[in-house]
C-alpha cells in the first residue's frame, strides 16, 4: 500500500525517553519467555535435528531423485514427471496396489473387529483380568521377525501347527502362503496376532465411556445389547475412528511379511506396495524410480486419511461438541 | 560435481545408511606408513575364516599392505548399493552378478584388462570366466568355476535298491533313468511308493530327487541339453516357449505334480524360501537326490554325510551350468589400484588360497583341469571323493556352460519382474508348462538387451 510508509509508526518509538515503557513488567516476563524459549528450543533440538536430517531431509531429497533418472552408481539426469507417467504403464505397480489393497481391506476390519471383541471382554469384571490382559497383549512383545518366523512355521504345508491341526479334525490341509490364491487371506489372518495395542486402546476408550449413560438405560429397561448398540459403540466412534485411521496407514506399509516369508510370491500375490519399493531400490537399484513409488505411497495415504477424515463427521460421535 | 556431490549426500541420508558411516573408503593409510585395503565378501561362516585366513596370508607376503575385511553376510546387494550411493565402496571384493555389468557400465569398477598381461595366471582362465562389459573391458572374474551336481545319500540308495547315479557324463541318466529311480527313492509315511496304491503325497517321508525350479542355475544346464536356450543368438528374443524347452519345464513340473517324486512349493522349506542346505536334506534322508551346487562338498563333508557325486540326467548332450558364482572386482573408488589388483590376483589363486582343496571352490585357470598334477593339486585329498575326478572336473571342463546371469544382459531384472513369478507358477502346478511358458516368453522378450560380451582374453 503506497500511504503506509507516510503513517508514522504509531508513536511507539522506543527511542523516545519521554514516552514510559507501557508494559514494564512484561519485559521482565519476556526475558523469561525469552529464556525458556531459548532451552526449550534447546531441549527440542535432538528431535528437530533427528526429524530434519532423518525425515524432511530425505524426503525432500527423495522428492528430487523422484524426477530424475538416477541408478545407484551412476549420475542422475532430470527427467521431470517421467517416472511418474511410467509407474501408470508398470505392471507390477497395479500388481502391488492391488496387494496391498487386498491386505488393507482384509486386515484392518480384522484387526479391529477382534481386538475390539477382545477389549470389551477384558473391560469385564473377570478373575485373573490382569493375566488376561497380558496374555492378549504378549504377542505384540514379539519382535516382527520372530513373529513372522514363528507364522512360517504355522502355515508350513507339511509339518505346520496349522495343518497338523487341521489334518487331526479330518479336514482338508491347505497350502496357506504357498499358493497363490490363499497367501493374502492367510497374512490378514496371520495380522490379528499382532492386534495388543489396538485393543490397549480401545480398553482405553471403553473405561472412559460414562456409567451414568449404562444406568440410564437400565433404567429405561434396555438389556445388554441396547448398551451396547445405543452407548458404547456411540462413545467409542472417536477411538475406533482413530484406531481405523492408524490401522490404515499402517496397513498400508506392510513388508515383512513379504520380505521374510514370501519375497512377494507366489506368483507375485504378496508383492505389497513398500516391497517392491524396496526391490526397486536396494535390488535394482532405480533409486529415482523407488523415490516416485514412494512419494504416489504418500500421495495415496494422505488421500485415503483426507478421505476418512471427511467421512467421520458422517459417523464419529464427540460427547463435547468442537471438543475434537 | 558440487550437484552430483549433493545428490549423493541426499541418497545417503534418504537411504538412511547408518552402516555406511563408520568405514572409511579404504584410502586411509593405517599403520605408518602402510596401505590399507577393503575386502568386501559374503559366505558361510566357514568361507569368513578361510578367507579371513587368505587375507592374513596376503598380508605376510606384502607387509607394507593391511587388509580389513568386511564381511556381509545377509543382504549383500542392498548394503553394496548403499555404499555406491554413498560413494564408499570397499577397494575390492565379491560382486554379485546382478550388479556386476552394471556397476562396471557406470564407472564403478576397475578395468582390469590392462592387468592380464602382468599376472599372466589371469590371462590362462577358462573363458566362461571372465566378465567382459565391451571389447578390452574387463569388470572382473566370476570368483569360482561353481558347477551343479546330482548329490545323493548313498545309503538311502541302498536301502532303495535304486541305481547309483552315474559319475561320467558319457553315461548319465536319460531323464526316463532319473525318474524311474526317483520312484524307487520316494516313501511316504507308510513306506508306499508313489506308483502304488494308497500313497499319501501330503506324507512324504523321503522324496526321490529335488531341482529347484526358481533357480536358473538348477535347470539350465537341461535346457541346453535339450538343444533349447534361454534367448537367440541375438540375445532379443526369448525361447522359453519353444517345444524343447516346454519339454525340459513340463518335466520338472511333472516330479513334483505327475510322479510326486519331488517336493513342492514350501514342502521342504524351514523359513520361508530358505530351504535346509543340501547336506542336511540328504543326511536327514529328506531327500535322496538334489542338483545342487559343487560348493556344497564343503558342507557335506563338515557334516559327515555319506554322500555320493553324480553328473545331471541328460537329453541329448550332457550339459551342466558352469561360472554358478558371484563376480570379483577392484573398486574405481580405490586409491591404491595396483595393491588392490595384486590382492585381486592373490585372492583367487590355488597356490595360496586352501578353499579349492577345502571343497568350496574350483578354480578358474585351466591347467587345474587339465594338467594331473594341477588337478591333484586340488581334488587328492580325504576332502574330495573318488568320483570327483570325472564327475566334477571332466564334467565341468568338458561339458559347462554358463550361468545366465553372466551372460543375459538386464537378467536380473528379468528375473525378478516376469521370470521368477512365471516359475513360481510352474511350480504350484497350476498350469501346465506351455501356457505359462508361451505367456511369459513375449514378455522376457520385451525386456531383453542381448548377450554379454565375449571375447579371448
Amino acid at each position: 500500500m503506497p500511504g503506509t510508509q507516510d503513517r508514522s509508526p504509531t508513536g511507539r518509538s522506543p527511542s523516545d525517553p519521554r514516552q514510559p515503557d507501557p508494559r514494564p513488567p512484561d519485559r521482565r516476563l519476556s526475558g523469561q519467555r525469552r529464556m525458556e524459549r531459548r532451552w526449550g528450543l534447546l531441549m527440542a533440538l535432538p528431535a528437530i535435528l533427528g526429524f530434519v536430517i532423518f525425515t524432511a531431509g530425505p524426503m525432500v531429497a527423495s522428492l528430487v531423485f523422484s524426477l530424475t533418472d538416477w541408478q545407484v552408481g551412476g549420475s542422475p539426469s532430470f527427467i521431470g514427471l517421467g517416472n511418474y507417467t511410467e509407474l501408470v504403464d508398470d505392471e507390477l505397480f497395479w500388481t502391488s496396489l492391488s496387494a496391498t489393497t487386498y491386505y488393507t481391506l482384509g486386515a484392518v476390519p480384522l484387526v479391529l473387529i477382534v481386538s475390539f471383541a477382545v477389549a470389551m471382554l477384558l473391560n469385564q469384571k473377570v478373575r485373573g483380568l490382569p493375566i488376561w490382559r497380558t496374555i492378549f497383549y504378549l504377542p505384540t512383545l514379539v519382535p516382527a521377525i520372530a513373529n513372522v518366523v514363528l507364522w512360517i512355521w504355522i502355515f508350513n504345508p507339511d509339518f505346520g501347527l496349522l495343518n497338523s491341526l487341521l489334518r487331526q479334525a479330518g479336514l482338508p490341509a491347505g497350502q496357506w502362503i504357498y499358493d497363490e490364491a490363499m497367501a493374502i487371506p492367510s497374512l490378514i489372518v496371520m495380522s490379528t496376532w499382532g492386534f495388543g495395542n489396538t485393543m490397549v486402546i480401545f480398553l482405553a476408550g471403553l473405561q472412559g465411556v460414562p456409567r451414568h449413560l449404562y444406568e440410564a438405560v437400565s433404567i429405561d429397561g434396555g438389556g445388554p445389547w441396547r448398551r451396547f448398540w445405543h452407548v458404547t459403540l456411540p462413545m467409542m466412534t472417536p477411538t475406533i475412528f482413530y484406531n481405523l485411521v492408524v490401522g490404515v496407514v499402517g496397513t498400508f506399509q506392510v513388508f515383512n511379511q513379504a520380505y521374510v516369508m514370501t519375497e512377494g510370491g507366489p506368483n507375485n500375490a504378496t508383492l505389497f506396495y513398500v516391497y517392491y519399493l524396496f526391490r526397486m531400490a536396494f535390488k535394482e537399484s532405480e533409486m529415482g524410480y523407488a523415490s516416485a513409488l514412494a512419494w504416489v505411497l504418500f500421495m495415496i495415504i494422505v488421500v485415503i486419511t483426507f478421505l476418512l477424515f471427511r467421512n467421520a463427521r458422517r459417523w464419529v460421535y464427540y460427547e463435547m461438541a468442537g471438543a475434537r | 560435481m558440487k550437484r552430483r556431490d549433493l545428490f549423493r549426500m541426499g541418497g545417503l541420508a534418504a537411504l538412511g545408511a547408518a552402516g555406511v558411516s563408520a568405514c572409511g573408503s579404504g584410502g586411509g593409510s593405517g599403520a605408518a606408513g602402510s596401505t590399507q585395503l577393503q575386502f568386501m565378501y559374503w559366505g558361510s561362516t566357514f568361507e569368513k575364516a578361510a578367507v579371513e585366513k587368505m587375507l592374513k596370508s596376503f598380508e605376510q607376503k606384502n607387509q607394507d599392505i593391511k587388509v580389513k575385511p568386511v564381511f556381509t553376510p545377509d543382504e549383500y546387494d542392498v548394503k553394496l548399493n548403499s555404499l555406491v550411493a554413498g560413494g564408499n565402496t570397499p577397494d575390492l571384493g565379491y560382486v554379485p552378478m546382478s550388479m556386476s555389468f552394471r556397476l562396471a557400465e557406470q564407472g564403478n569398477l576397475v578395468n582390469l584388462f590392462p592387468y592380464l598381461q602382468k599376472y599372466p595366471q589371469l590371462a590362462g582362465y577358462l573363458p566362461d570366466a571372465y566378465l567382459w562389459y565391451g571389447q578390452d573391458k574387463l569388470h572382473g572374474v566370476a570368483t569360482a568355476n561353481e558347477i551343479e551336481l546330482l548329490w545323493y545319500s548313498k545309503s538311502a540308495i541302498a536301502a532303495a535298491g535304486a541305481a547309483t547315479p552315474p559319475a561320467v557324463a558319457s553315461s548319465a541318466w536319460s531323464w526316463d533313468q532319473l525318474v524311474e529311480n526317483a520312484y524307487k527313492l520316494t516313501v511316504d509315511q507308510n513306506g508306499k511308493h508313489p506308483d502304488e496304491s494308497g500313497f499319501d503325497p501330503k506324507q512324504v517321508r523321503q522324496f526321490g530327487i529335488s531341482i529347484s525350479l526358481t533357480y536358473a542355475a538348477a535347470w539350465y544346464g537341461f535346457l541346453r541339453s535339450n538343444g533349447a536356450d534361454f534367448a537367440d543368438e541375438a540375445g532379443k528374443k526369448c525361447l522359453l516357449d519353444t517345444p524343447e524347452a516346454i519339454q525340459v519345464f513340463q518335466n520338472l513340473q511333472d516330479l513334483i505334480h505327475k510322479h510326486r517324486v519331488a517336493p513342492g512349493p514350501g514342502q521342504l522349506a524351514a523359513t520361508g524360501d530358505d530351504v535346509p542346505g543340501t547336506n542336511i536334506l540328504l543326511k536327514t534322508k529328506r531327500v535322496a537326490m538334489v542338483v545342487d551346487g559343487h560348493w556344497s562338498l564343503l558342507d557335506m563333508n563338515e557334516s559327515k554325510v555319506d554322500y555320493g557325486i553324480g553328473v545331471l540326467p541328460k537329453y541329448a548332450e550332457p550339459f551342466t551350468t558352469s561360472q554358478v558364482a558371484g563376480a570379483s572386482s577392484v573398486f574405481s573408488t580405490t586409491k591404491h589400484v595396483e595393491e588392490a589388483v595384486e590382492l585381486f590376483a592373490f585372492h583367487i589363486d590355488p597356490r595360496y588360497v586352501d578353499l579349492y582343496q577345502q571343497g568350496l571352490w574350483m578354480p578358474q585357470e585351466k591347467k587345474y583341469y587339465e594338467d594331473q598334477a594341477a588337478v591333484d593339486s586340488w581334488t587328492k585329498n580325504d576332502g574330495h571323493p573318488p568320483e570327483f575326478r570325472t564327475a566334477v572336473v571332466d564334467y565341468a571342463r568338458d561339458h559347462g556352460v554358463p550361468d545366465l546371469r553372466n551372460r543375459v544382459k538386464n537378467l536380473s531384472a528379468i528375473s525378478s519382474d516376469v521370470l521368477t513369478p512365471a516359475l513360481q507358477e510352474l511350480e504350484s502346478g497350476k498350469r501346465p508348462a506351455a501356457e505359462v511358458l508361451k505367456e511369459v516368453s513375449p514378455k522376457i522378450t520385451g525386456m531383453l538387451q542381448g548377450w554379454q560380451h565375449v571375447q579371448e582374453p
